[in-house]
């Protein structure tokens, strides 16, 4: 079956892959640029029946581009390639301190997924229930949107404009991520309380990133999936948890701000009643992190 | 000794390296078209007419509506208990994604274009989407022992509880298809090739519908299947009769392979029910009386639905000893997809609520649920719901107490009270518990079904000293290949190699009945005995002194000896005869007994469950091969599991399914699945080969109550949740669970 | 097209765009990889991707030009591989559906991990759905092929 197209490209380098999006954008032709596939296949397997062929999509395959796959640590910052895949997270030494985003790309899908999907493909799909963005967003990423026209950097926070609409324009592609090294001593936690242990779609799931100057929160970042139209962050949480002693939160006030922070509905995998149950819990379960008994 | 071994499966070679041919492996034969079907996107509707889009481009597409089955002069109707099911809808639709037209083309995108481009005029009615909403009833059954109501009326503890089940999908990995051809000719023949659990079932359906009179006109063979139980049993039937039809219209091959969303959507799934327990006992615990009103919703048409319902109200009572039992048990229509035959068919539904309703008793009475079910439990001699004495075979309590000491309960009990009290000293917010459950199966099927069903069993000698097996019993999976040669092997003094399984093809096997209600090794296998036996004998007593088995053998063979064959026919021990009326007398030959363990991890948060281990003792009579037998024990078990805490299908208001998807219906994965201790107990059934009797079925019955009982034990000493039990329903999604433990009391 | 697969490269009319599951089992001939779901969940159609587990059904044949692919057909050397013997011995193949992209699976976790306990085990299995063994006979063959691999008793 060839559902997905007629014309399949594998540019060399990242300048030959944007001049071939702004190419076949200008020309006007439909086209999906892919890397692992694990979106972008599924979803055409999942087209609704109709009596025509879909129309003939071009493909440009961003799986091999050299720049994509790469990572550096830039003093406190690392810039991930778009087309690191979880797999390389996971495994790389270099990226083990970004413990939030190692420790998420473990609840990846299963192995083949985290051997595919890359954070890129994260970002562009755009799902609400993007574990990976979760955990970029903990970690302040920076997207860095790469077209024939130049390159322009988005912080992750202001990339999603609702749901699946976002501020990338049609020739760019995510070229980088860059994000933030947490201090060591840094609390990083993920948890995501899927549909199973492996092989599963978020009900929610929520990366933190929190500093401390000994008993007080001094900065708190915070990822949530699956609560909101988009992969978002907690705003109004980490508002609430900056500059307060981590030890005896009002957690009433705490839940108050989850609450401000998320819009969860009902759908196949969960309720909104018990997303928001667990959005608070796993926010409170953070703050008792920081503060151990 | 090659019964008890655990022989290496026979398949597992081909397995193992990609060989074995499952139908979608069988090669494109030349012409052959992709079949796909049509079907009601309505629950209940009139069906007005089928339209097909002008614009598309039918040239090269086959179309095959209920109008072309008048033309063609076949009857319409998947022939199985009652006529009541089409192959394809005419006049009206009973549910989404009923049959209605189907289409074939050489080029598998356009085909599936074509079912787009059939257009179904439907006018809707009003349907029934729930059995509390269903009113025609399919079935009903009555067990009435004793004096139920004066011996509730008398006891100094009555306990009522109604208990809840959902569907469940199959979701055997392979999905459902079949290559079909018709050869025209002075006879015609169809020929259907396929996964698939009975041969015969699909044959049956087969000459019904075509008018075929000679049994040779239609040829159904197995080909290597992935998985069933249950789902491949009459389902195939069906799509083997779209196949055919196809084929028959096309004068073409037929390729007619389902996609996994079309295969959860369209295929049978296990029947919800509702069971109204009440039970009466003793202050010391001693039950006397059980009173169960079991409903199951049987779907749009009747199907297997009758003998699910008949299995679920024999088990209904469970496996504990009372003097007075009253069952009422019926099936409902409503207008969702006909459930039918999964795993347990039946039982585990009715055993679920009987499982709970014991925890509610034992909460009641203050009294542990394992010792109440010590002191309950069917013993030798005791007399079941049907009246039935238990006088072989009997392995409930070896097994209690088997996975009660596999588990260390009692220590392991206190050792979860220390890390629970832990967790919550330092404000974690996980807890542990254990849960148990014992359970029963009838092995076989009911009362006087082996009378009627007359299984047959074909062993053939062939050159070289060798004996070939011929039956119609199918390897799902289970081993069937491997433990019939095991059983030939051993009956006829040879060598497990010097026998072979020929494939259930309904060319080259009889009718050995079907591969269903745990029957095989007892029923079916016990034939296979009996006919190696008998050819091995014959070719001994024929040999001369000093000639050798492979010698004698092929010396009769040339000579044309008929005895080199044997025809075996299964043949009921002598038992008190089942009355269909009543339902007093012996339901089961002898029933398989189980205990299951399970200790468990909930998270007071999100109530996700994690099964941590599941301790699991099974009387299976003898285990013909201990590691495949294990394998149903485990297999089944995590099914049990999945049903219980991750398996739900998600019905839309008209009555289609929301998450007919992989992603979406969630079965556990290697890291949901506990870590199993499995123990084989072999309590003989004389009767069976090596005394073995049925294992498929029974673990599937025990895993959901066991968990259930678990979690509550593990929420415990954090909520209190009053009268009965905290979680009289399935699923125990965390959603379920979460709503469940808001209205209950907070503890801590 | 040129695809390398099992250490032999073979030229196949193809689109590059077709799943590379559906060139290895069309022109390819090679039925072992098996499909269950088509959208990457069950892991029937695991093959390694130049030593990378990957399902078949998302990966698209261009995309697997120049690179290096093995399948369950190219795991036994003339005999059955340590690996494939201990599934048949030890009851890690019923039905055999999920056993092909298993056996890939459970390769590319002995390749890294020469001793992988339960844990490791069940992690690297649990994008392949079965629905037959309840997995523990599973990871009991894996372990007992990792003893065999490093010349321990089989």
């Amino acid at each position: 079956m060839s559902a997905l197209g007629e014309s399949f490209f594998r540019p060399r380098d990242l300048g030959e892959a944007c001049a071939r999006v702004a190419d076949l954008v200008t020309r006007g032709v439909p086209h999906h640029v892919i890397a692992g596939g694990t979106d972008l296949v599924v979803e055409s397997h999942l087209r609704p029946p109709s009596t025509v062929a879909p129309p003939a999509t071009t493909l440009v395959d961003v799986s091999r581009v050299p720049e994509l796959v790469e990572f550096a640590v830039r003093g406190d910052t690392i810039r991930l390639g778009g087309g690191v895949t979880f797999l390389t997270v996971r495994r790389a030494p270099a990226l083990a301190p970004l413990r939030v985003l190692v420790e998420a790309g473990k609840d990846v899908g299963a192995i083949q997924i985290q051997a595919r999907g890359t954070l890129a493909g994260n970002v562009v799909t755009a799902s609400p229930a993007g574990d990976g963005v979760a955990a970029l967003m903990a970690l302040e990423a920076v997207v860095g949107l790469r077209s024939v026209r130049g390159e322009r950097a988005v912080p992750l926070r202001d990339y999603y404009q609702g749901y699946k609409k976002t501020v990338r324009a049609a020739d760019e592609l995510v070229a980088w991520l860059d994000v933030r090294v947490p201090a060591a001593d840094a609390f990083q936690s993920w948890r995501k309380v899927g549909t199973r242990l492996a092989q599963a779609i978020s009900k929610v799931a929520l990366a933190a990133v929190v500093e401390r100057d000994g008993e007080t929160i001094r900065r708190a970042r915070f990822g949530m999936a699956s609560v909101a139209p988009t992969t978002s962050p907690l705003a109004h949480v980490e508002r609430f948890l900056e500059g307060r002693a981590a030890r005896g939160l009002d957690l009433a006030g705490l839940d108050a701000a989850v609450d401000a922070d998320v819009s969860p509905i009902d759908d196949v995998r969960s309720t909104a009643e018990y997303r928001r149950h667990v959005a608070r819990a796993l926010v409170r379960e953070v703050a008792r992190g920081l503060a151990p008994k | 000794m090659i019964i008890g071994r655990s022989v290496p499966r026979i398949d597992g070679h081909a397995k193992v390296t990609g060989k074995a041919v499952y139908v979608d492996d069988l090669p494109p034969r030349p012409g052959e078209l992709w079949g796909v079907t049509v079907r009601s996107p309505v629950a209940h509707g009139t069906l007005r007419g089928i339209e097909l889009d002008p614009a598309f481009d039918w040239s090269d597409v086959t179309v095959v509506t209920a109008e072309d089955l008048v033309a063609m002069g076949v009857e319409n109707l998947v022939a199985l208990i009652e006529e009541d099911q089409p192959i394809l809808a005419t006049g009206v639709v009973r549910h989404v994604y009923e049959p209605v037209a189907l289409v074939a083309c050489a080029d598998r995108d356009k085909a599936e274009r074509a079912r787009a481009a059939v257009k179904l005029l439907i006018d809707p009615l009003p349907a029934v989407l729930s059995l509390d909403e269903g009113t025609v009833v399919q079935k009903k059954y009555r067990i009435d022992r004793a004096d139920v109501d004066a011996a509730l009326a008398a006891s100094e503890v009555v306990i009522e509880g109604t208990y809840r089940v959902h569907h469940q999908e199959q979701l055997y990995i392979e999905p459902q298809g079949v290559v079909a051809s018709w050869h025209e000719g002075e006879t015609p023949v169809v020929h259907v090739a396929g996964s698939l659990q009975c041969p015969y079932y699909v044959h049956k359906a087969l000459k019904k519908a075509f008018h075929l009179v000679d049994d040779a006109a239609a040829r159904v063979e197995q080909t290597v299947t992935g998985g069933g139980f249950g789902g491949k049993e009459e389902y195939p039937s069906m799509i083997g009769l779209h196949a055919a039809l196809l084929a028959r219209k096309s004068g073409r091959p037929v390729r007619l392979i389902y996609g996994r969303k079309e295969d959860i959507e369209a295929t049978t799934k296990r029947h919800p029910a509702v069971c109204k327990v009440t039970l009466g006992c003793k202050r010391d615990g001693t039950f006397e009386a059980i009173k169960v009103d079991v409903v199951m919703d049987g779907g749009a048409y009747v199907t297997l639905t009758p003998v699910v319902l008949s299995r679920g109200t024999l088990h209904a009572c469970g496996a504990y000893r009372f003097a007075h039992h009253r069952v009422e048990s019926r099936a409902v229509a409503t207008n969702t997809p006909p459930n039918g035959a999964f795993r347990g068919f039946g039982a585990p539904q009715t055993i679920w609520a009987v499982e709970r309703h014991v925890d509610a008793v034992a909460r009641a009475l203050g009294r542990s649920p394992i010792d109440l079910r010590r002191q309950n439990l069917l013993q030798k001699g005791d007399l079941t719901s049907t009246g039935q004495v238990l006088d072989v075979s009997v392995g409930g309590q070896e097994c209690l107490d088997a996975a009660t000491k596999a588990a260390d309960f009692d220590r392991r009990a206190r050792d979860l009270e220390a890390w629970n009290a832990a967790e919550a000293a330092a404000g974690r917010r996980k807890r542990r518990g254990l849960g148990i459950s014992t359970f029963m199966h009838g092995a076989g099927f009911t009362g006087s079904g082996e009378h009627r069903l007359k299984g047959k069993v074909q062993v053939d000698l062939e050159r070289g000293g060798r004996l070939r097996v011929r039956s119609a019993s199918t390897d799902i999976g289970q081993g069937t290949e491997t433990i019939f040669q095991q059983i030939a092997a051993e009956a006829a003094d040879l060598a497990f190699e010097d026998v072979s399984f020929e494939n259930p093809d309904t060319s080259k096997v009889p009718d050995s009945g079907p591969t269903v209600a745990s029957r095989t090794v007892m029923v079916v296998g016990s034939i296979v005995q009996k006919a190696a036996a008998a050819v091995a004998s014959h070719v001994r007593a024929k040999a001369a002194p000093g000639e050798s088995f492979a010698t004698a053998g092929d010396r009769l063979l040339a000579a044309g000896d008929a005895e080199t064959k044997c025809l075996v026919q299964y043949v009921p021990p002598q038992s008190r005869a089942f009355d269909d009326a009543t339902y007093q007398g012996d339901a089961y030959p002898c029933y398989s007994w189980a205990c299951d363990v399970a200790e468990v991890e909930v998270d007071l948060d999100t109530f996700e469950t994690r099964v941590l281990r599941l301790f699991t003792a099974h009387d299976v009579g003898k285990a013909i091969n201990p590691v495949l037998c294990a394998g149903q024990v485990e297999g089944g078990t995590l099914q049990a599991i999945g049903w219980a805490i991750h398996e739900a299908i998600v019905w839309r208001k008209d009555g289609s399914i929301a998450n007919a998807r992989m992603t979406n219906y969630i079965v556990p994965t290697s890291v949901d699945a506990p870590e199993f201790h499995t123990t084989l107990v072999e309590v003989p059934y004389p009767n069976g080969p090596g005394g073995a009797k049925g294992v498929g079925e029974l673990p599937m019955d025990g895993g959901a109550p066991a968990v259930a009982n678990a979690i509550e034990h593990a929420l415990s000493a954090d909520l209190r949740w009053g009268a009965g039990v905290l979680l009289p329903d399935l699923p125990l999604l965390p959603e379920n669970v979460f709503e469940r433990a808001r209205r209950a009391e907070v503890v801590s | 097209m040129k695809l390398q697969v099992n250490g032999v490269m073979h030229e196949v009319e193809a689109s590059p765009t077709a799943r590379l599951l559906d060139v290895l089992r069309g022109p390819l001939g090679l039925t072992g990889t098996k499909e269950g779901c088509g959208e990457g969940e069950c892991g029937s159609c695991t093959i390694l991707l130049d030593g990378l587990p990957v399902n078949a059904c998302l990966v698209l044949a261009g995309q697997a030009e120049g690179a290096e692919i093995l399948t369950v057909e190219g795991l036994a050397a003339g005999q059955l591989a340590p690996l494939q013997q201990c599934f048949v011995d030890d009851g890690g193949a019923q039905c055999g559906i999920c056993t092909p992209g298993m056996l890939i699976a459970a390769e590319a976790l002995l390749r890294r991990n020469k001793a992988p306990d339960d844990a490791e085990i069940r992690e690297a299995i649990a994008g392949n759905i079965c629905r037959c063994t309840g997995y523990q006979r599973i990871v009991d063959a894996i372990k007992h092929a990792a003893v065999v691999r490093a010349g321990g008793a089989s």
